[in-house]
């Protein structure tokens, strides 16, 4: 008897998705859509932009499914493409690639004054947020980033070390909660 | 929190999936697109095979007709040939007569038609159920 969708690995999933397995492939959309969406947003695409870029890129991996051997997690996979087709779409554009500094966004906090990543994130330049979320969202190293934003690696290297600092700086003092997932509309 | 922990603690934060109200939506968006893909996909294949098909078959049966023409005056022998290929285009009538018949077509007659229009009708008949066979086989596999 075969087991539920939901019992199945992602490597298993992805193995019947790359056969053609189209319901398969709805289960790995379902487990990892928030992720990658979320991710385009913490890159700054605006909503509307993000999940057209995240929808792409689900078709893609579909269509390379067999490419995916397990080696990484899926949804590692699934962010890194979602990343490369938001990072063309915006090459289109050249502007992340300017070395001009955005002004700072006053930050929104709750009535109890915390601040999530989310909000944090926007206190930081464009291209500190790019790079920050390449590294720690999409999971490219220094050079990848380097090469996919066409930036020298020491302005890459730069820009994740003040985002950071930024980011410690709002988050540190903040009481962040852990375990709740923020609603995005 | 030192700088050296910050790392980990932001790929936590980043690894955080946040919700989204229109998932749902978003997941039928997805499943939407791949269904047109895939219906694209089959047109396209459906196409390029039932003209791949009858080019082959055309091409096939001239090389058998001229073959048979040029001998035709050399030797009455080929004429169990052509003969040949006019029975196999009537006993392919028969069954796509037989099948339009199931199918609720028996006011299409085929007998009204000549033998070289008989033979063609069916070879394209063949054609196309041999391209719809290979776009489902390629969709299975």
């Amino acid at each position: 008897m075969a087991k539920p969708l939901r019992d199945l690995h992602d490597v298993e999933l992805a193995a019947l998705s790359a056969a053609g397995g189209r319901r398969e492939f709805g289960e790995l959309v379902r487990r990892h859509s928030s992720a990658v969406r979320g991710l385009l947003r913490r890159m700054g695409a605006q909503p509307a932009l993000a999940d057209d870029v995240a929808q792409d890129a689900f078709l893609l991996a579909f269509e390379k499914c067999a490419e995916f051997r397990g080696e990484g997690t899926f949804g590692a996979w699934i962010k890194r493409i979602a990343a490369r087709i938001y990072l063309k779409r915006r090459s289109k554009d050249a502007r992340y690639v300017a070395e001009v500094e955005n002004d700072e966004v006053a930050p929104n906090v709750d009535s109890a004054g915390r601040m999530d990543l989310d909000e944090a994130m926007k206190g930081l330049t464009e291209p500190e947020r790019l790079c920050v979320s390449l590294c720690h969202g999409a999971g490219l190293s220094h050079p990848e980033i380097a090469a996919a934003i066409n930036l020298p690696l020491g302005t890459v290297k730069s820009h994740v070390k003040r985002g950071l600092d930024k980011l410690r700086a709002r988050l540190q003092s903040e009481p962040v909660a852990h375990g709740s997932a923020s609603h995005v509309g | 929190m030192s700088a050296d922990e910050f790392d980990p603690a932001i790929e936590r934060l980043f690894a955080r999936a946040p919700a989204f109200a229109d998932s749902a939506q978003f997941e039928a968006g997805v499943a939407a697109k791949l269904s047109k893909t895939s219906r694209f996909r089959t047109v396209a294949l459906s196409g390029a095979g039932l003209i791949g098909g009858v080019i082959a078959v055309r091409e096939v049966l001239n090389v058998n007709f001229n073959f048979t023409e040029s001998s035709a005056s050399a030797s009455t022998g080929s004429q169990p040939v052509a003969q040949g290929l006019s029975m196999a285009g009537v006993d392919g009538a028969q069954a796509v007569q037989s099948l339009l018949d199931r199918l609720g077509l028996s006011g299409f007659d085929m007998s009204s038609m000549g033998g070289m229009q008989l033979f063609w009708a069916t070879a394209g008949v063949l054609v196309a159920l041999l391209a719809a066979g290979v776009v489902k086989l390629s969709q299975e596999i």
